[in-house]
């Protein structure tokens, strides 16, 4: 039972290692959209995951997001809209501009 | 909380069965929402909980994310070359639930006064929130005025790593160190998080209920690891060892009624599905246990707890996104309890306990909501293990109880609740009258119970 035990722990540990060493190989805007975003919005940027269709997150993909301009969506984030908290207490305004091109980048 | 056992029952084993079952079948989630976790997210509890401590598919992913999603300012390096880096959150995360209540049985308790009247009933403080960018926790100490001290309470640090692929499909794992299993899943059909929500701590509670059903809470120390697989597909497992607070250390077993030999495995598998207004959870989870009673060397008894939960949350956008829950479980548990016959507390080895418990609850937004809960409880009858006893015994040595919780809350703030619960037994430790020799009847022990809670 010992060794089972101590198999088991190796396992996690290593499983965890795996799965977490490329996550910082990244690019910086998609890091910051998968750490703020992802939980909403989806890697996609859909919304169509179970907590994106719960508070009726936007599809960042759709032409009612990316009409917005640079500004509105910029703003959006950094003071928040709806149901989707402020970002710009955490997010640097830098960080900010690159995560609108980021989702710029997303459009269908 | 703190589970070392008074005097009188360490030389007395069917007293302490009673008293370990005891805590069991009615076991009462502990905590509400935590207001750090919106301080931290910047969002309203309402996002997390369609009623604390009921978990949104928001709150699920939060929790399943290691509660370290956050909006909030941060003293933070980034990582580089051989330097680590730091995301430390600028307001430390504490919170306070303050309860206070009152408790009125149909019969008084012999010798005791009816009507029981606690300021505080429980205080806690919680240390809950983000860590790191990996870590979290729900950590609770609970100031009970029974007791008249603070003692530790549920506790779930995790590490988790969200945005990855399998096989295509987002992944979601991580590693949680708990002390009660149950308290890391996501639902509330499980022990842990399940319903009543609040309750009393002064009326009497059938004796009977399953080791997973709060019988190893705050009295353990587990690692394990999970996964959330495309959304839908959760899997958990942890091993458990005994730590009892307040014990000696090393554990030498002495005075508790179960100490794990080996590891207790315990294990969850669930799947879910959501849709604009509907979430749908189904699943199983379930617990081993290798136990010597008062002892850490010699016999064993053994306990086997195989269940299955379901939930159902639908949302009504036409009543003004009101919503209705129905959640159940049922847990069978097998055990073979040769070191307890051998010391006495039990007349047979095998036993086993079926425990059924099930409810649904309607929520006016977030201000009201009525639950309505049923639960039933059958088994092996052993008069020894159930032996007769005032109020708590069993004349006949039957585990059978069976009853309805109803449930009213109101909200006034997010953070401020009012609940009145009624309980109702029609049979309690075996039968619906002179159910411990005593005289008392079952419903004797129907009671009132009115609560306030504030948490900030």
């Amino acid at each position: 039972m010992r060794e089972l035990f101590r198999r088991l722990i190796q396992g996690s540990i290593l499983f965890s290692l795996a799965f977490s060493i490329p996550m910082h190989a990244q690019p910086d805007a998609a890091a910051i959209f998968k750490t703020n975003c992802v939980l909403c919005h989806s890697a996609d940027g859909s919304g169509n995951s179970s907590t994106g269709k719960a508070l009726h997150a936007k599809d960042l993909r759709s032409d009612e997001v990316q009409k917005q301009s640079d500004a509105e969506l910029s703003e959006a984030i950094t003071k928040g809209k709806g149901k989707m908290p402020a970002f710009g207490a955490k997010i640097h305004p830098d960080d900010v501009t690159k995560l609108v091109a980021y989702i710029r980048g997303l459009k269908k | 909380m703190n589970r070392a056992e008074p005097a009188f029952l360490r030389n007395n084993m069917p007293s302490r069965w009673l008293a370990i079952l005891g805590l069991t079948v009615l076991c009462v989630s502990t905590a509400s929402a935590v207001p750090s976790y919106s301080r931290q997210t910047g969002m309203p509890c309402s996002t997390c909980h369609y009623a604390p401590p009921e978990l949104t598919p928001f709150g699920r992913n939060f929790k399943l994310e290691g509660y370290t999603f956050t909006t909030k300012a941060q003293v933070t390096e980034d990582k580089k070359d051989h330097n680590a880096a730091l995301h430390l959150l600028e307001a430390f995360p504490l919170s306070v639930v303050f309860d206070t209540s009152l408790t009125a049985t149909k019969s008084p308790q012999p010798g005791t006064q009816n009507g029981n009247f606690q300021l505080p009933q429980d205080v806690s403080l919680f240390l809950a929130g983000d860590w790191t960018a990996h870590i979290g926790s729900f950590v609770q100490v609970t100031y009970d005025s029974q007791g008249d001290h603070f003692s530790w309470d549920n506790t779930d640090i995790r590490y988790a790593n969200h945005g990855g692929n399998l096989f295509g499909k987002p992944i979601t794992y991580g590693i949680t160190l708990n002390n009660n299993p149950t308290v890391e899943d996501l639902w509330n059909s499980t022990p842990a998080w399940g319903f009543p929500f609040v309750g009393s701590n002064v009326a009497p509670g059938p004796s009977a209920g399953a080791l997973i059903n709060g019988g190893l809470a705050q009295d353990v120390a587990g690692v394990g690891g999970y996964a959330m697989w495309n959304e839908h597909w959760y899997l958990a497992a942890t091993m458990y060892r005994s730590e009892h607070i307040g014990g000696t250390q090393p554990n030498d077993g002495v005075g508790f009624g179960i100490n794990i030999r080996g590891i207790a495995p315990y294990w969850r598998a669930a799947w879910q599905t959501s849709g604009k207004n509907n979430n749908l959870e189904i699943g199983t989870y379930g617990l081993h246990v290798k136990s010597t009673p008062n002892a850490v060397t010699g016999l064993e008894d053994g306990y086997t707890d195989v269940a299955a939960d379901f939930q159902f949350d639908h949302t009504m956008p036409s009543l003004k996104n009101d919503v209705l829950s129905i959640r159940g479980t049922y847990i069978r548990e097998n055990s073979s309890l040769l070191a307890t016959v051998n010391a006495g507390g039990a007349a047979q080895v095998n036993h086993h306990l079926n425990t059924a418990q099930t409810d649904v609850e309607y929520h006016f937004g977030t201000k009201f909501s009525g639950t309505a809960g049923f639960f039933d409880v059958t088994g092996t009858a052993d008069p020894l293990l159930f032996p007769q006893m005032a109020v708590s015994g069993s004349a006949n040595g039957s585990p059978q109880s069976n009853g309805y919780i109803l449930n009213a809350s109101w909200w006034p703030e997010q953070n401020v609740d009012l609940a009145v619960q009624y309980t109702g037994y029609f049979r309690f430790n075996g039968a619906g009258t002179n159910y411990d020799g005593a005289g008392r009847d079952a419903s004797g022990n129907n009671a009132v119970y009115v609560l306030a809670r504030f948490v900030f």
